[in-house]
C-alpha cells in the first residue's frame, strides 16, 4: 500500500464513519425542554462521575437509564431536593438539588428512559429463576 | 528613485538573507543526511552520527526537538501528578467520610481529564521529535510548535483548575470546559498545520513513519473538534463523546504509535528500513478502518440501530490485526538481540511494558468485553475501569513515558544506580498496575453477577466491594511510588542532558 492509497482509504473511512453515525443518533421523538434543561442539570452538578446512563460513567452510584421504572418521579425529586446520607459514610449527603432543577432532572431522566436501548439494562435473570 | 532603489535594495538583501538563511538550515540537515548515507556507504550503523548508542552522545540536533523535549518534560510532570490525584481519589471511595477539599466527583473528573491530556502533550512532543528524526529536516516553523506549546499547556491547566473550583459541564473524559477544549482544538489545528507543511515541504523525503504520525495527529483534531460544545441529542452526545476515549485511543494514539515505534526502532538502528516499512501503511489503514468502526462497541446501548451490534463487535476483531503486526515489528527489532545501553534498556522496558498491555489488557481483554452478550453484563462495571486502566495508562501511557524518557535523556547515559531505579520505577508501576487492575475486574465480575445477573441492589452489592477496593488502593500506592520515582529519573535526566542537547 502506498501513501496515496493510505490517505484516500482514511478519509472514505472517516467519511462513511461520521456518516454512520449521524443517521443513527435520531431520537425517538423530539426532546422537550424540560428535558434539555434536565440534561444541562445533569452536566452541571456532574453527576456522571458517579452515576452511569446507557451504562456509560462512573462506579459508585446506580444506573439512571431507567430509573423512573423502577422509583416514582415523586420519590426521585424527594430524594434530590432531601438528599440522605451516602453509605457507608456517616455524615457524607448525596448532593442537593433545588426544587426546580429536580423537576427537570426528572423530565431528563424519563426521555433517556424512553431512548429505545437493545435490552439496557438486562433484565437479572437470576431472579426470574 | 533614489528612494525607490534603497527600498528595493533592502527588501531584496532581506529576502537574499532569507534565502541564504534557509539555504544554511537546508545544508546543515542535508549534511546529516549526506554523513548518514557516506556512513551507510560505508557499513556502518548510518543512526550513529545522530546520537551515539553506546554514550548517548548527540550528533545532529534540530530545533523541533529542544523543542520537542519541553512536551515531554510537561507530560513527565502532569504524569507525576496523576498518581497523586488518582491515590487520593482511590483512598477517599475507602474511607468513610474523608475530609477533602475536593469532592470525590470533582477528584474523579480531574483523574480523568489528566489520564487523556497527558498523554497527548507527551504524543505531540513524540511527533515532532520522531518525524524530524525521519525525514532528516526540521520542521516548518519551529516558532509555531513553540506557541503551541504553551497554548496546549495552558489549555489543559485551565481544565484542572476550573475542575478544582468545581467548574466542569460533566462529560465523562471530557471534563473541562468548552472554552479549554478550543484552546487544546486550536494547538491541535496548529500541530497538524505544522506536520502537513512538512511533509510538503519535504515530500520527496516522506517516509511511511513520518506520514502515519501526521495523520494520527489530524484525526485527534478531527474527533476533538466535535466535542468543543455538547450537544441535546443524549445519543450524539454520547457517540460524540467516543470518539475522543475510543477513537482518539485506538484510532489515532494508535497511529502516533506505529509511527513512533518504527521510526524508533530504524532510527535507533535495531531494524532494518525495509522489515520496518514493509507493511505500514497497510498496518495504518487497517488501524483506521478497525480503530473507527471498533467505537461501535460502545454504541451498543446508548440508543443506536441494532446493526451495530454486528458492526461493533466484528471491528473490535478486526483490531486485534494492526495490534499482532505492530507486535511483530518489535519483535523483528530486538530479535537479533543488540547489545544496548542503559538509556536504551531503560526506554525499551517503558516499551515492552506497553506491549504487554497493548496486547492482554487493551485488545484481547478489551475484545472479550465487546462481545455483545457479555458485554451486556459487564458493561457500566468496574471491569470497565480495569480495561480503561490497562488501555490507557498500561497501553498508550507506557510508551509515552518511553518516548519522554528517551527524548529527554538524549546526550547522556544513566550511571548503573540510576538505571537500577529506573527500573525499579518500572517494576512498581507494572505491579502496582496489575494489582489495581485486577482488583477492578475482581470488583466488577461480582458487581456483574450479584447486581446484573441476580439482581441484587446496586448499592448494597457495592458496599460489599470494600475489600477490592482496598486492593485497589493499595495497587495505587505502589503505582504511585513508581510514577514518582519514574518522573524523578525523568527530570534528572533532563536536567543532565541540558547542556549535551542545546
Amino acid at each position: 500500500m502506498r501513501l496515496r492509497t493510505f490517505a484516500l482509504v482514511s478519509l472514505l473511512l472517516v467519511a462513511a464513519f461520521t456518516g454512520a453515525n449521524i443517521t443513527s443518533w435520531k431520537l425517538p421523538y423530539p426532546m422537550p425542554e424540560d428535558a434539555q434543561e434536565g440534561k444541562a442539570v445533569w452536566q452541571k452538578h456532574n453527576c456522571v462521575s458517579c452515576h452511569t446512563l446507557f451504562g456509560n460513567g462512573g462506579y459508585v452510584g446506580d444506573d439512571m437509564t431507567n430509573i423512573l421504572k423502577r422509583r416514582t418521579a415523586e420519590d426521585v425529586q424527594h430524594y434530590l431536593t432531601n438528599p440522605p446520607v451516602m453509605r457507608p459514610n456517616r455524615e457524607h449527603l448525596h448532593p442537593a438539588l433545588e426544587p426546580g432543577e429536580a423537576e427537570f432532572l426528572t423530565s431528563y431522566l424519563r426521555f433517556v428512559g424512553d431512548i429505545p436501548t437493545l435490552g439496557w439494562p438486562p433484565e437479572p435473570r437470576g431472579a426470574k429463576q | 528613485m533614489i528612494f525607490e532603489r534603497s527600498v528595493l535594495g533592502y527588501l531584496f538583501r532581506k529576502l537574499a538573507g532569507r534565502k541564504q538563511a534557509q539555504e544554511n538550515q537546508d545544508t546543515g540537515a542535508y549534511q546529516g543526511a549526506n554523513s548518514k548515507e557516506l556512513n551507510a556507504s560505508h557499513g556502518t550503523d548510518s543512526k550513529q552520527t545522530n546520537t551515539n548508542q553506546r554514550t548517548g552522545a548527540p550528533g545532529q540536533v534540530f530545533k523541533a526537538q529542544i523543542i520537542a523535549r519541553n512536551y515531554t518534560l510537561a507530560a513527565a510532570l502532569l504524569f507525576g501528578t496523576q498518581g497523586i490525584v488518582a491515590l487520593l481519589g482511590a483512598i477517599d471511595l475507602i474511607i468513610p467520610d474523608l475530609p477533602s477539599p475536593i469532592p470525590f466527583e470533582y477528584g474523579r473528573s480531574i483523574h480523568l481529564g489528566l489520564a487523556v491530556l497527558w498523554p497527548l502533550i507527551g504524543t505531540m512532543g513524540m511527533v515532532y521529535y520522531f518525524v524530524t528524526e525521519d525525514l532528516d529536516r526540521e520542521i516548518f516553523s519551529p516558532r509555531l510548535a513553540k506557541w503551541q506549546f504553551w497554548l496546549v499547556l495552558a489549555a489543559s491547566l485551565s481544565i484542572y483548575a476550573s475542575l478544582t473550583f468545581r467548574l466542569g459541564r460533566g462529560r465523562e473524559y471530557l471534563e473541562g470546559l468548552p472554552l479549554s477544549y478550543a484552546g487544546i482544538s486550536l494547538a491541535l489545528g496548529l500541530f497538524s498545520y505544522n506536520l502537513m507543511r512538512t511533509l510538503i515541504k519535504h515530500k520527496q523525503r516522506i517516509t511511511p513513519a513520518a506520514m502515519i504520525m501526521t495523520a494520527g495527529s489530524v484525526l485527534l483534531l478531527m474527533f476533538l473538534i466535535p466535542n468543543i460544545l455538547s450537544v441535546t441529542n443524549p445519543i450524539a452526545d454520547e457517540a460524540t463523546k467516543f470518539w475522543v476515549v475510543h477513537a482518539w485511543e485506538e484510532m489515532a494514539f494508535e497511529l502516533t504509535t506505529s509511527g513512533f515505534l518504527a521510526s524508533y526502532l530504524k532510527n535507533t538502528g535495531l531494524a532494518a528500513k525495509k522489515d520496518i516499512e514493509k507493511w505500514l501503511y497497510l498496518e495504518a489503514a487497517l488501524t483506521v478502518a478497525a480503530g473507527l468502526f471498533g467505537t461501535g462497541h460502545h454504541y451498543y446501548w446508548i440508543g443506536f440501530p441494532a446493526y451495530w451490534l454486528l458492526v461493533g463487535f466484528l471491528f473490535s476483531f478486526l483490531q486485534l490485526i494492526p495490534v499482532a503486526l505492530l507486535v511483530l515489528m518489535v519483535y523483528k527489532g530486538l530479535k537479533k538481540r543488540p547489545q544496548l545501553g542503559n538509556r536504551q534498556k531503560l526506554t525499551l522496558a517503558l516499551i515492552l511494558s506497553s506491549m504487554l498491555y497493548h496486547v492482554t489488557g487493551a485488545s484481547l481483554l478489551g475484545f472479550i468485553i465487546t462481545v455483545p452478550w457479555i458485554n451486556l453484563y459487564m458493561h457500566g462495571t468496574y471491569i470497565t475501569s480495569g480495561h480503561a486502566h490497562l488501555a490507557l495508562f498500561g497501553s498508550l501511557g507506557f510508551l509515552v513515558l518511553g518516548g519522554s524518557y528517551y527524548i529527554l535523556s538524549r546526550g547522556t547515559q544513566p550511571d548503573r544506580k540510576t538505571y537500577r531505579r529506573g527500573i525499579m520505577a518500572v517494576l512498581a508501576l507494572n505491579v502496582g498496575l496489575l494489582t489495581m487492575s485486577t482488583a477492578l475486574i475482581i470488583a466488577g465480575f461480582l458487581q456483574a453477577y450479584r447486581a446484573r445477573y441476580l439482581g441484587m441492589n446496586f448499592m448494597e452489592v457495592n458496599l460489599q466491594l470494600n475489600l477490592y477496593l482496598s486492593a485497589r488502593a493499595a495497587g495505587g500506592a505502589i503505582f504511585t511510588s513508581g510514577d514518582l520515582l519514574l518522573t524523578w529519573q525523568i527530570l534528572k535526566a533532563w536536567r543532565k542532558s541540558k547542556n549535551a542537547v542545546s
